[in-house]
């Protein structure tokens, strides 16, 4: 818990008065009076250090000069940054470093913006010494991140980032004194979380990025503040161009909702958008193959073609996908095109893929379709539960998040995962947990039945729910009682003992956040379970405190984007319901328009409609469901029988290579509009680069097709349909530098206590079936890894310096059972079909399991069972059993 | 007026002053005109003409690519395009560099700039061109200007030259990328 204070102190400095929060330190609270204290080692998100002395300060009835970056305000203090006597002292820390400095300012990335330049030109030291100055040995650093040791200052900033901010530990200061060297750990090139936080807090250029490595100077540069496009998380990033090429991205401290820290994703991955293979221009089918053409001459044969549909088989023969990387602008206006120019509800997104489970379930048990709590919420917790998250790779800002909470304010982390405790390159969020369940995904369910069994047969039930609802909690407690602990502890391997402690821990909590992640959203049964921790939150009366709440977790940058503009079949803008009259009229009341009636297809609906020859004609927006799709729904064969496919997208994907028409889009860093991150925060995306070719952002073009189709959708720029939203959804996007969270609905919650649960409550409280696993097979899980996202991220070319291509993970028991080491090819088969890839042993993998990164999983796709989710149309393929043969 | 203004008036006295200057250089004074391109003048030390790129003894290239000549130019003459030296990781130079000598003034300013000497003025001026796309000139051209004018080099500094401020070091002997 964060020990708050609003008492403050008073105190001077350089004769300016200022009161500041106690506890502040004397370096920040000079900050506030507009005094900078030249500083290395400080950095307000690490823990003072005091290493450098170059913050040293004169204060009043103090004899000596003391370090401002770890000295704390006091009331009445008197403190004199500019005297003689510090001035002295400065130039003389200065001196020394200049000593060993090489003053390679001219070849250096960071010159022009360095501390260290910075400082000496401000007191104009040079050093006296004229000793030879140390150099260090070179030695190979990385494939992404260089050191040049001989500028190092010896500030530790880099190691503290690592160690106290991103928990992974890989660099560490060697020899001593002016020797000091900060290298990786163990003797091998540096292999970490690359989330290039050492590069952004080096003061000098002693880290660089290798990526740009000497491409650029920094006055050279042209600044875009934009959100990143991979995960939910939605950092704010500053991506940095010089003509026209994309040349670094950094993210200013306290600047967006990660405050300036940033993953692999996004410091190494901006250069996707600037691959070769983007698709540059219109291309049309003819003679069977994809042909340049102009852009009139592609809306035109699209236009000809839709209304030819039209007239022959009507509104129902269109369908709709739309990829959540686009922007709320685009979301809304492909809905708006579906549902006026073409008259259909045929329309779904990729939030599809799991993050409607979350969404659903909290619409249905609180009625609102976003988080109650925010990200400050999780770093002010006391108790946070995760379940079905490896967090640091699925989202790893909200992972910091949920570090901060624990290493800084103490909270006790509760992880219900299939990850196992382990020292590994990158960090690992159960080596941080109070208690961990290690379970299998697909037990999860099981797991989270376990606890709510604890809760309720521990007694823990709130007494204000019971009391209100008496009928909902004794149907939960019959239904849990229907569960025996020997089946649970058969289907989990975990004992009562422990589900009964991990309860008291959730129950005991006075901020409790639940975070769900995508192995439990995209699994199967991952309605029920969203539903089951929002019956967990509301039992132990946590539903309606402040700072509790459930929070699953987004996958890609704006699938919340998706579900609140209504982009999925059975939501209206603002996440309405479509069947419900009075959103229907009020929709209609802003278009001037009447909503179609007939209700809409999702995703797998209308895969199975085109193969069924009822839908006749897709537009796909950045959506690939020939790849991402296991090769059990057919989408190639149902999508080839389509007498109009029309791709927008940057690359020629699978589905693309499909197309009778593909038209070339705009990436992120190419146009304007807004994301919605995963706690509902909608942040704006600002173009850093003109559009690639001849692409043009996806609604312009849907745009243009609305004009072609002789229904005009007009808008001038992206700001004019946010304008539209905003009158649609009152106050969307509030813009500001935090969200507001909403709070749970009472009366959503009423109806849910007493009808709303009903229907599933059976079906929901049973155990999920228990996988008999064989001699010789294990159970293969597609997984999201920390360095890529999806597709998109494979076109980068710093991403694929770290991680080229797939690898099955697996851990060192299994590998020995099956006589494998890392780098051995192995051959995954079942009775669906093989899948060779190259195995690396990892221990944070348990026994019996076996992880294969989703993003380059397109060739194993064929080995997944896929299974439908009856309530929100979630198709669910994430775990298949195989059987594990080395192959040479 | 008086007798003696009138006086000189009439007999144009100030005339004949004026001519006398003109008349003595007549007679003393030998022609200054000198016969371009035949004759030549003498140039003086610090003449600033046409720029070029110099070279170390060994033949390397001086230029760092560090871009401070591309920000001293007031007139936006040079363009440089910086990379690093392939093969010696972490060496940086110039990729490509350009000089739109339309547009020099030859203030020197770019030279003063260069950390690293790599800029000289030499004394050629006569670069007169039918086209002026002539003047922009490319690495391998202003490196071919110096090479004929500064025949003699600077000698490539040493990696561990005691308290000199090194830099641009190659790293002959670092541990490539391993496969
Ligand atoms: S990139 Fe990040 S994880 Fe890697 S060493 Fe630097 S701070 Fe640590
Ligand atoms: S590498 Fe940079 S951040 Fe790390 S100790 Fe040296 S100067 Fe400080
Ligand atoms: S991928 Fe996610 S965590 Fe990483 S920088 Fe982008 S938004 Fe942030
Ligand atoms: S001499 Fe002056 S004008 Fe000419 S290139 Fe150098 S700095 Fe520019
Ligand atoms: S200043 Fe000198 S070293 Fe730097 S780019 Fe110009 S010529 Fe090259
Ligand atoms: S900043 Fe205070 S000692 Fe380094």
């Amino acid at each position: 818990m964060a020990n708050q204070t609003t008492e403050t102190v008073r105190l001077m400095i350089d004769g300016i008065s200022i009161s500041v929060p106690k506890g502040t330190l004397v370096i920040e609270a000079a900050r506030q009076a507009g005094v900078m204290i030249p500083h290395f080692c400080y950095h307000p998100k690490l823990k003072p250090d005091a290493n450098c002395r170059m913050c040293l300060v004169e204060i009043e009835r103090v004899r000596k000069l003391q370090t401002s970056c770890s000295t704390v305000a006091t009331e009445g203090m008197a403190v004199r940054t500019a005297t003689t006597v510090v001035n002295d002292a400065h130039k003389s820390v200065l001196e020394f470093i200049l000593a060993n400095h090489p003053l390679d300012c001219p070849v250096c990335d960071q010159g022009g913006r360095c501390d260290l330049q910075d400082f000496s030109h401000q007191y104009t030291a040079t050093s006296r010494f004229a000793e030879t100055k140390r150099i260090f040995q070179k030695e190979y650093f990385s494939p992404l991140i260089e050191t040049q040791m001989n500028r190092c200052v010896q500030c530790l900033r880099c190691v503290r980032y690592c160690d106290e901010v991103m928990d992974v530990k890989a660099l560490a200061p060697i020899g001593r004194g002016t020797m000091t060297e900060i290298k990786s750990f163990g003797n091998h090139p540096l292999d970490c979380e690359f989330c290039g936080g050492c590069v952004q807090i080096c003061p000098v250029g002693a880290i660089t990025s290798r990526l740009s490595m000497y491409e650029y100077r920094p006055w050279m540069l042209k600044r875009a503040d934009t959100i990143c496009t991979f995960c939910g998380d939605g950092c704010q990033i500053t991506v940095q161009t010089k003509d026209q090429e994309l040349i670094e991205v950094n993210s200013a401290h306290s600047g967006g909702r990660n405050n300036g820290d940033l993953c692999a994703r996004g410091y190494f991955g901006f250069h996707a958008a600037s691959h070769p293979d983007r698709v540059t221009h219109p291309l049309i089918r003819r003679n069977g193959t994809l042909v340049e053409a102009t852009w009139e001459e592609a809306l035109l044969f699209v236009a000809e073609q839709t209304n030819r549909i039209k007239q022959a088989h009507g509104p129902q023969a269109f369908g709709g996908l739309i990829s959540g990387r686009c922007t709320n602008e685009e979301l809304y206006l492909f809905q708006k095109f579906m549902r006026l120019t073409i008259g259909t509800n045929n329309l779904d997104s990729s939030a599809r893929y799991g993050h409607v489970n979350g969404v659903q379930a909290m619409r249905r048990v609180q009625g609102t379709h976003r988080w109650t709590v925010t990200f400050e919420d999780i770093v002010q917790a006391d108790v946070l539960l995760l379940v079905g998250t490896n967090i640091t790779e699925a989202n790893p800002i909200t992972g910091l998040k949920v570090k901060e909470a624990v290493k800084k304010q103490e909270a006790t982390l509760l992880t219900i995962e299939a990850l196992q405790p382990a020292v590994g390159t990158i960090s690992n969020i159960t080596n941080l947990s109070k208690q961990h369940l290690c379970v299998a995904p697909s037990q999860f369910g099981a797991a989270v039945l376990g606890l709510l069994k604890a809760v309720i047969e521990g007694d823990h039930v709130d007494p204000g729910i019971r009391q209100r609802a008496s009928d909902y909690v004794s149907a939960l407690s019959h239904a849990v009682r229907q569960i025996a602990w020997e089946d649970l502890a058969v289907s989990t391997g975990i004992s009562s003992d422990s589900f009964a402690q991990m309860a008291a821990s959730v129950v005991r909590g006075r901020r409790v956040v639940v975070l769900a992640g995508q192995i439990l959203l995209r699994s199967q049964g991952g309605y029920g379970m969203c539903l089951n921790l929002l019956d967990l939150l509301l039992l132990s009366g946590k539903l309606t405190s402040p700072g509790c709440g459930f929070a699953p977790l987004a996958e890609e940058n704006n699938d919340q984007g998706a579900v609140e503009m209504g982009a999925v079949a059975e939501l209206l803008p603002g996440a309405l319901d479509l069947t419900d009259q009075d959103s229907r009229d009020r929709m209609a009341r802003a278009w001037k328009e009447e909503l179609p009636l007939v209700p809409g297809g999702t995703l797998i609906e209308m895969v199975d409609r085109a193969s069924a020859g009822i839908i006749k004609s897709l537009f796909v927006v950045g959506e690939n469901p020939v790849g991402s799709l296991p090769s059990q729904i057919r989408a190639k064969e149902a999508l080839s029988k389509l007498d109009l496919l029309v791709c927008q997208e940057l690359f020629l994907t699978e589905t693309a290579a499909l197309a009778h028409v593909v038209l070339p889009a705009a990436s992120a860093m190419e146009k304007a509009g807004t994301f919605t991150n995963t706690e509902g925060h909608a942040q704006a995306v600002r173009p850093a680069i003109d559009p690639v070719g001849d692409s043009r952002p996806d609604w312009e073009i849907l745009s243009a097709f609305s004009v072609f189709l002789g229904a005009p959708l007009e808008y001038g720029e992206a700001k004019e349909i946010l304008k539209e939203i905003r009158s649609v959804i009152p106050g969307y996007g509030s813009l500001g530098p935090s969200p507001i969270a909403p709070t749970a609905d009472p009366s959503a919650i009423d109806r849910y206590v007493t009808e709303g649960y009903r229907h599933d409550v059976a079906i929901r409280y049973t155990l999920p079936p228990r996988a008999v696993r064989q001699e010789g097979t294990v159970q293969l899980g597609l997984v999201q890894s920390l360095f890529h996202s999806g597709k998109f991220s494979t076109h980068s070319k710093g991403l694929l310096q770290i991680e080229p291509s797939a690898f099955l993970q697996m851990n060192p028991v299994d590998a020995a059972r099956f006589a494998l080491g890392s780098g051995d090819r192995v051959r995954l088969s079942n009775n669906r079909g093989q899948f060779i890839t190259t195995v690396k042993v990892l221990e944070r993998v348990p026994e019996g399991l076996a992880w294969l990164p989703d993003h380059f999983a397109q060739e194993a796709l064929r080995l997944f069972d896929c299974v439908i989710d009856p309530d929100t149309k979630v198709p669910s393929f994430r775990t298949a059993t195989v059987s594990v043969l080395k192959a040479t | 007026m008086t007798f003696k203004a009138w006086i000189r008036t009439i007999t144009f006295y100030e005339l004949v002053v004026g001519m006398k200057a003109t008349m003595s250089h007549l007679l003393h004074y030998k022609p200054i005109t000198m016969q371009y391109p035949h004759e030549k003048r003498a140039l003086p030390d610090n003449y600033r003409g046409m720029l070029s790129l110099l070279r170390y003894d060994d033949g390397t290239e001086k230029c760092v690519g560090c871009d401070l000549c591309e920000a001293a130019c007031p007139s936006r003459v040079i363009r440089v395009v910086s990379a690093e030296v392939p093969g010696e990781p972490t060496k940086r130079y110039s990729k490509e560099y350009y000089m739109d000598m339309t547009r020099c003034l030859f203030c020197g300013l770019c030279v003063d700039a260069c950390p690293v000497d790599a800029l000289g003025m030499t004394r050629e001026y006569e670069w007169s061109v039918y086209d002026k796309r002539q003047l922009h000139l490319n690495k391998e051209q202003l490196l071919a200007i110096g090479d004929r004018s500064f025949p003699v080099r600077e000698k490539q500094l040493e990696l561990q030259h005691p308290n000199v401020a090194f830099f641009n070091v190659a790293f002959k002997h670092l541990p490539q990328k391993p496969d």
